[in-house]
Order: C-alpha cells, then structure tokens, then sequence
C-alpha cells in the first residue's frame, strides 16, 4: 500500500526559515531508517506559498491568484511518499518522525489501479502503465 | 525549477466519487503530453480522508486522529511533480488541466520544491552526499515497486 504523509505548514515554513543543522541531522537519520526498510519512495520540501500560486477553474475562465495564501493550516510544506504492508505500520513509522511541537502530519492512502472499476478500461490500464514507466525515466534524469 | 502542482479536494472526491472513464482518459492524455516533454515526474490520486489519519506533535510527544477531515479545501485530493525552466511555464501547463475534473470546477495549487541549492551552510557536504545517496536509493525502490 502507498501513502502519501503531508507535512502542513506553519508560521515558520511560510517564513521561509531554514531548518537548523540538528534537525537537518535528525531528519537524514530518520530518512535513511524509512529508505533501509524499503519505506521510502519519495520526499520533498515546498517553498514558502508566497512563491506559489493558484489557478481556479470555472468553464473557460482561468484565474490565477499569485501566493502567498493566508489560510497556512490548509497549506502543503512538505511530503513523503512510503510504501507499506498496512495503514497501522503507517502510522507507527509517522510516530516517531522528528518532529516535537505543533507540527501536524496528514496520512493519506493512494489510489492504486486495483481500487479503479471499470470506468479504467484495460486500454487506458497499459496507457497508464506505458505513461508512468516513461515518468520514471524524467525522474531518473531530474 | 520543480514544482507540486496539487489539485485540492472537494465533496465528491471526499465522497470517493470515481472519475469518468473520459476524464481518465483526458487525465492521462494530459499526463502523457507532460511526460513527453520532459516535464511529469510523478502524480498519483489520494483516497478521501475518510481512511486517512493526522498525527499532532506536542512536546515530542505524537496524537492520533483518524479521518475524515471536514475541511474539504483543505485536503489533498492529488497531485503531481513537474520540472520546468520557470514558474509561468508551470502555470501554462496547470491552465491546462482537463476541464471535465471537477465538473470543470477545480482548484489547483502550484508550490516549488526546495532544491540543494536552495539551502545554505547548514546543509553541509555530508548532509548533500547522503541525501543524494538517500533519494538515489530510493528512487530505485519506487521504480521496483509499481
């Protein structure tokens, strides 16, 4: 099973501070644990949203609202992507990640083809299969 | 430039309402002209936070809240990673997201992703080498498993 957790923001990632040495350490010991247990697909850190933007959709219209966006529980300062047996050895790894107080984690289960019906015939299946196989190939180059 | 481009939820993705067979086929068109161009690196769906959880730390010490979580736009209903020579270039490819997601209604938000040269002294060289070693590792773990 995959999961994505999210590390939502605070005053501090929206004030584009930079972590401190110690927890830089922290964090790079707590990755290599999650990537020698096969845990650990991917992970990133966001930029403040004052760097971002957003685009909102209504019938032809496109708006897009430059950041920063004031509401900074709803936003997005980093994530990791893990792959594990089940939502409980989730939760266990998410635990005792470095983190010591106020910061907020999101776990979320990814959706898999298998939990597609048939609206994901087979020929859009090895369309996707062909598609995310070539992706892998941008992200060995990136 | 990388860049997560993130399509926040609303109530049917949170009521798990599955995509039309035409809006998967928009989806992965529009993915697979992302891909060709070098631009898609990764993007996957997030099931409704019904069987999701958070984790609150206080004082080092961890809480457990199981889902769901009300706040619709709050939520991450999916999202991908993109690679692009500016952030107008990430804004012209998000314009063009499908218009049948969402019922042609969606909000996308696009964030940069702090790269090593963002970061300053303390990231040090043993830092940067280990992290290098950790996402090669890790990649490779991503290309096994699908």
């Amino acid at each position: 099973m995959r999961f994505m957790v999210i590390v939502k923001a605070n005053k501090d990632s929206e004030a584009g501070v930079m972590p401190t040495e110690k927890m830089l350490t922290e964090m790079g010991k707590y990755n290599e644990e999650l990537v020698k247990a096969g845990v650990m697909l991917a992970g990133e850190g966001l930029q403040p949203s004052s760097k971002g933007a957003r685009v909102r959709f209504d019938g032809k219209t496109r708006t897009v609202t430059d950041g920063p966006f004031s509401e900074t529980k709803e936003l997005v300062a980093g994530f990791w992507l893990w792959q594990v047996r089940s939502r409980d050895e989730a939760i266990e790894w998410l635990k005792r990640a470095p983190f010591a107080d106020g910061e907020e984690l999101e776990l979320r289960q990814v959706f898999e083809m298998e939990d597609f019906g048939a609206e994901f015939t087979p020929e859009l299946r090895e369309q996707e299969k062909r598609v995310m196989a070539e992706a892998e190939k941008n992200r060995s180059k990136s | 430039m990388k860049f997560m481009v993130i399509r926040k939820a609303d109530k049917d993705t949170e009521a798990g309402v599955m995509p039309t067979e035409q809006l998967v086929a928009d989806m992965l068109r529009y993915n697979e002209e992302m891909i060709k161009a070098g631009v898609m690196l990764d993007g996957m769906g997030l099931q409704p936070s019904i069987k999701g959880a958070r984790v609150k730390f206080d004082n080092g010490k961890p809480t457990v809240i199981d889902g769901p979580f009300t706040e619709a736009k709050e939520l991450v209903a999916g999202f991908s990673l993109i690679q692009v020579k500016s952030r107008e270039e990430a804004i012209e490819w998000v314009k063009r997201w499908p218009t049948l997601d969402g019922g042609g209604n969606v909000e996308i938000e696009i964030r940069q992703v702090y790269e090593a040269e963002d970061f300053g002294a303390e990231f040090t060289p043993e830092m940067r080498k280990h992290e290098a070693w950790l996402r090669d590792a890790a990649e490779k773990r991503c290309a096994t498993q699908r």
